[in-house]
């Protein structure tokens, strides 16, 4: 008998059966219709809601009116705060102007030592302030995470109430996970020593959220 | 980690007296249990959250095996490898042998309970394999002499900054200091090299979720991305009981969690990993490994204890109980400290290797209040108590006193006489101050306490006589 | 209404007078107060230290005491909680007395509870002078959600004063056997209550359970203080004699 085999056994007779059922319709319906467990009252207009959230979690938001003024901002956003002015942008960002703005962004892989990480996201999550962002080839994950400081650009027709309609959104347009799901919800932190709050455990210090839209 | 929960009541009086500790613990009333209710609060009707999670954690349990075994189809159509372990040192062998394997000398590993559990530190120093504990608190104790942590969500609730500031100038060589934001740019600077170098990343699992075939992890520093993204393999380990069905159970309860455990409406960081790299990207691991560790898991599953796994660990009850709040986590002797562990520790490694922790609640019932899938966390206390009864386990004046007062109090006429008795002698005792400095057989109440003594007359003589 | 007083043991051998207040409030009530002479303990010590069987027994002991009256009240969160949210548990498989049981505990009330909410008092006969602080025990507060009932009744009480301390709610440290078995924890807990208590300048600590109000008054007198009384909610309501000597 393997491991496998044992613990299975154990835990169906705990469930007071020999063998698990051949028709598994039971759980299969459940999941196939994965309903909704409970979600706090929409009282709120989504695109409001995430910039307050996301304010409340030590992020900076701005709005641009459409992608090409994106450079632009995050150059503003890096010389007022005394930044460098130079890193890595997803590969999917590669065509917007960069130099135009005066910025030297890469679509490389992410390295420990970039100080500026420009990503996109799937889409955001109004109830808590989150971005959620997908692992692809053109979207690494690393991009959100090795910089001091992360800049994503999130479409404001993108930002969906709630967790659950991202995942709706997701199940539409792509039918399955990808390798990696990270949902963001502000600077990395830590509270570990005397519980006090301190940004940049080993995450990013800084996330600056540019609305478009 | 080494078993010290026999030894619960003597080093729980030791801890009252530590100042350092006491700061600390002191800590948890002002931090996370007023952050906890402020996030709770905000939420709205957190009662019904609390209804659905806890309806959600069981229908899981209900179908444990189906919902396993289409876990780990989906986990394996996506590429993941799935281990199943039975105890503590299966689970260590595997994961040593996927580092053989595949030439692993340096492990950076993300907060996980599981493996405190099953030593998994002490088995890979044992393989030549060097692990890395990379949540900073986690990382404090791992240089601090492998030191066990106080708490599962904030490890060294234990230790004051002055403590970290010494350690880590003892430790780095670098110049002593006292800024938690500075402290912890230092932890930054020397873990991440040796993130970027690892060669495999353990991580735990919050949730399996059988839908999808995913892991999911919740983390605030960001440890556990890198863990899961940087180096060439990834292992995650986590305990049988943690699947739910569908992304949207673990969406329901990941309002749950994070609120419960540190007042977070969510943590910074939520991770779903469903299988390896794929083949064009240009991060993430070539080889994904999910290692399910029963452990006495499917046993709780089969008896009174079963409730117990419906735990999410976010740590509610330890900072809402009045005696962790006072003894903290090291007294319990074990992973798992405070009313969870005074319910996992005997359940895990035997009744008899943790005599005192059902015994070691008030039963004050704040923890079953604020649990977030309403564990009823004294009732299960009681269970044990009642198995230690039964057993034999409990001492032999606890079990004659005992018998003698619940054979008395069946017998109206004889207890009347008995307390008549009682009360004239304590009032003796009380003297003219009417308080008794030494109680016989029960210095227990009177090292720290007097004890008022009573008025001389019971209530049953009073009102006879005044009836007549 | 014929109404079974359940002295609790406690009141019987420590403070009787907690026990006469009770009878004088719900006689105040309008209530006719029967005290069945054979009762003795609701078998909660037994229940929490493992010993089912003598729980049981007691529990069958209380049953065929009390299950004829309309109303049983206990000037006690611990015991009237026992009664109410613990039988039921004891005879899950013995279905003929779980019905009988259940009637039991669906009839049982913590003494301010029933003021408050059944005999909807609009007075009270006490008439203490002075400042308090009141104790929210574990049993009461959190098995029958005694909070609101204890401190709307004190504001009647036209010379008296509430002031809330810091962490009413948490527990003193007594919880029974606890007490005894880990001493050091247990004085740590009521040490810190006194704390909280004195820190608000009550004249009074008051509670509505004896066991918690023993606990508490045990570590005030040992930390010194001989001044500041601790007095069961009942004797404050119904003007014991006790405060006026």
């Amino acid at each position: 008998m393997t491991a496998r085999e044992n613990i299975l056994n154990r835990v169906r007779s705990a469930l007071g059966r020999k063998v698990s059922p051949q028709d598994t319709a039971s759980i299969d319906a459940r999941i196939a219709a994965h309903p909704l467990g409970m979600q706090p009252p929409r009282d709120w207009e989504p695109e409001l809601r995430f910039r307050a959230r996301a304010e409340a979690l030590a992020s900076t938001v701005e709005k641009v009116s459409s992608l090409q003024s994106v450079p632009g901002a995050v150059a503003r956003y890096l010389v007022t705060h005394d930044l460098p002015t130079g890193g890595i942008c997803w590969p999917s960002l590669r065509k917007l102007d960069w130099i135009g703005a005066g910025l030297g962004m890469e679509d490389r892989p992410a390295r420990g030592d970039d100080f500026v990480g420009v990503t996109g996201c799937y889409c955001a999550i109004a109830e808590t302030g989150t971005l959620m962002l997908l692992s692809g080839p053109d979207t690494p994950a690393a991009a959100s995470l090795l910089p001091e400081t992360h800049i994503a650009i999130v479409e404001t027709a993108r930002i969906v109430p709630f967790m659950e309609d991202a995942w709706a959104l997701l199940r539409a347009e792509r039918g399955r996970l990808p390798r990696a799901v990270n949902f963001v919800s502000g600077p990395s932190r830590t509270a570990d020593i005397e519980q006090t709050v301190t940004m940049g455990a080993h995450g990013p210090y800084r996330v600056h959220i540019i609305l478009v839209g | 980690m080494e078993l010290r929960s026999n030894e619960f009541k003597t080093r729980a009086a030791a801890n009252l007296g530590d100042e350092k500790l006491q700061r600390g613990l002191g800590l948890i009333k002002v931090k996370a249990v007023v952050n906890r209710a402020n996030a709770v609060a905000e939420f709205g009707d957190f009662e019904t959250l609390r209804e659905v999670g806890k309806a959600i954690r069981d229908r899981a349990l209900a179908d444990l095996d189906l919902y396993l075994e289409r876990f780990e189809r989906e986990a394996v159509a996506r590429g993941a490898v799935v281990h199943w372990a039975e105890n503590a040192s299966e689970a260590c062998r595997i994961v040593v042998d996927i580092a053989r394997e595949n030439g692993v000398r340096t492990v950076a590993k993300a907060k996980s309970m599981v493996s405190e559990e099953v030593g998994l530190n002490d088995a890979l120093i044992e393989a030549g394999i060097e692990p890395i504990e990379t949540d900073l608190g986690e990382y404090i104790l791992q240089i601090n002499d492998a030191e066990p942590p106080s708490h599962i969500v904030m490890p060294v609730i234990h230790k004051t900054a002055e403590d970290v500031a010494d350690l880590f100038h003892a430790k780095h060589g670098t110049p002593r200091k006292t800024d938690p934001a500075a402290l912890t740019r230092e932890a930054r600077e020397i873990l991440r090299p040796k993130f970027l170098s690892a060669d495999m990343g353990v991580s735990g699992a919050n949730f399996l979720i059988a839908e999808t075939g995913s892991t999911l992890i919740v983390t605030n520093e960001g440890n556990g991305r890198l863990c899961t993204t940087l180096p060439r393999l990834h292992v995650a380990i986590t305990g049988i009981e943690k699947v739910v069905a569908t992304l949207e159970d673990a969406s329901t309860l990941l309002r749950l969690l994070p609120r419960s455990a540190t007042g977070q409406a969510i943590t910074n960081y939520v991770s779903l990993h469903t299988g390896p790299k794929r083949l064009e990207e240009s991060d993430g691991p070539q080889q994904f490994h999910i290692v399910l560790v029963d452990n006495g898991r499917s046993k709780l599953l089969a008896g009174e204890m079963r409730e117990m796994l419906r735990c999410i660990r976010c740590g509610a009850c330890m900072n809402h109980c009045p005696v962790y709040q006072a003894v903290g986590g090291h007294a319990y002797g074990w992973v798992y400290p405070g009313p969870m562990g005074n319910i996992l520790t005997p359940s895990y490694v035997g009744l008899e290797n943790a005599i005192a922790l059902p015994n070691a609640a008030t039963m004050c019932n704040q923890c079953g209040v604020v649990c977030p899938v309403k564990i009823p966390l004294p009732d299960l206390m009681r269970k044990l108590r009642e198995e230690q009864m039964e057993r034999g386990l409990k001492p032999w004046p606890e079990r004659l006193g005992l018998a003698l007062w619940g054979w008395a109090a069946q017998q109206p006429a004889l207890y009347a006489l008995g307390t008549r008795i009682a009360v004239r002698f304590m009032k003796w005792l009380g003297g003219r101050e009417k308080l008794i400095h030494r109680l016989p057989l029960a210095s227990g109440w009177s090292d720290g306490r007097d004890f008022p003594a009573p008025e001389g007359q019971t209530f049953r003589e009073l009102y006879k006589e005044r009836r007549q | 209404m014929r109404v079974a007083l359940f002295v609790t043991c406690l009141a019987d051998l420590m403070r009787p007078g907690v026990a006469f207040a009770a009878i004088r409030l719900l006689e105040h009530g309008g209530c006719t107060v029967e005290v069945p002479q054979t009762q003795t303990c609701c078998g909660q010590p037994a229940y929490n230290s493992g010993d089912r069987a003598t729980a049981i027994a007691l529990a069958r002991k209380v049953l065929v005491e009390f299950e004829g009256f309309d109303y049983v009240v206990a000037p006690s969160g611990s015991c009237g909680g026992m009664i109410r949210a613990h039988y039921p548990e004891l005879f899950r498989d013995d279905p003929a007395t779980l019905k009988r049981i259940e009637a039991l505990a669906a009839r049982t009330w913590e003494l301010t509870d029933f003021l408050a909410n059944v005999l909807k008092l609009d007075s009270v006969p006490g008439d203490f002078k002075g400042t308090v602080t009141y104790h929210d025990s574990c049993s009461g507060l959190r098995e029958l959600g005694v909070k609101a009932q204890p401190r709307a009744l004190l504001a009647k009480l036209p010379g008296l004063k509430l002031t809330e301390m810091n962490e009413a709610e948490t527990c003193c440290g007594f919880g029974g056997t606890f007490s005894l078995k880990f001493g050091e924890v247990s004085t740590q807990l009521a040490d810190n209550k006194c704390g909280h208590a004195c820190a608000t300048g009550a004249d009074a600590i008051v509670g509505g359970d004896l066991g918690c109000l023993l606990n508490i008054e045990g570590r005030l007198r040992r930390r010194g203080d001989l001044k500041t009384k601790v007095l069961h909610v009942a004797e404050i309501l119904a003007g014991d004699e006790r405060l006026k000597s």
